[in-house]
């Protein structure tokens, strides 16, 4: 049954259950329980998730992968009990954005990634080395896109 | 905030399922040993600081920098 999210950013929307993320623990320091992944018109780079309950909280999110293709993802075995998932590579993999003001300031989480698996979602610390501010170009750089 | 002195091998209970053991001490290093439930989340505090600001940051995102959405398609 589609939810209906209003959104403080977005307005009413309806929300098919498939767009629907459980997360138990919330995301790190600003909670949140249930969020909807929203996605771009068209084919962008860029979705939001959307908390549910709570229309001011959404957050832009990007797959890693598409601009860091070498992005590792590495979670401690505390976790990975925690979380219930125990190979991050079974996992979705969603990294938090950074907007700014110029695309070329934009910046991902690389730190702090957040892994879903059948619709539950959690936000972990990655134990492979990575920044908390990634700037999205060096990944763009590093493909050497045309 | 409660402060408790304690020694090397003595323990500190929080609730009735986290225990904060003092491993060592040397210099001014302390090893801190922790026993709690697996689903209780535990992080040196620079860090779990440092992500609850970029998510706040993140949070405060103009969605015209990002472009138009659409919910996802049914």
């Amino acid at each position: 049954m589609p939810q209906t999210v209003n959104s403080t950013r977005f307005g009413e929307l309806e929300v098919p259950d498939e767009a629907l993320i459980e997360f138990p623990d919330g995301l790190i320091g600003v909670g949140g329980s249930r969020f909807a992944l929203l996605s771009r018109e068209g084919n962008g780079a860029f979705s939001w998730l959307q908390e549910v309950e709570r229309g001011d909280l959404a957050l832009p999110v990007t797959d890693p992968f598409a601009f860091f293709p070498d992005y590792e993802v590495r979670i401690s075995d505390a976790e990975a009990e925690r979380i219930g998932i125990a190979d991050p590579a079974g996992a979705d993999v969603l990294a938090i954005v950074r907007a700014a003001e110029a695309l070329a300031d934009f910046s991902l989480n690389l730190l702090a990634p957040i892994l879903v698996s059948r619709r539950v979602g959690h936000q972990v610390l990655n134990e492979a080395p990575a920044s908390v501010r990634e700037p999205l170009l060096a990944g763009m750089a590093t493909q050497g896109s045309a | 905030m409660l402060t408790i002195t304690r020694r090397p091998g003595e323990k500190i209970m929080i609730g009735d399922d986290v225990v904060v053991e003092i491993v060592d001490v040397t210099g001014t290093t302390v090893r801190v040993g922790i026993t709690a439930p697996r689903e209780r989340k535990i992080y040196r505090e620079e860090l779990w600081e440092r992500v609850r600001r970029e998510n706040e940051e993140a949070a405060r995102a103009d969605p015209e920098r990002l472009g138009e959405l659409k919910p996802p398609a049914g």
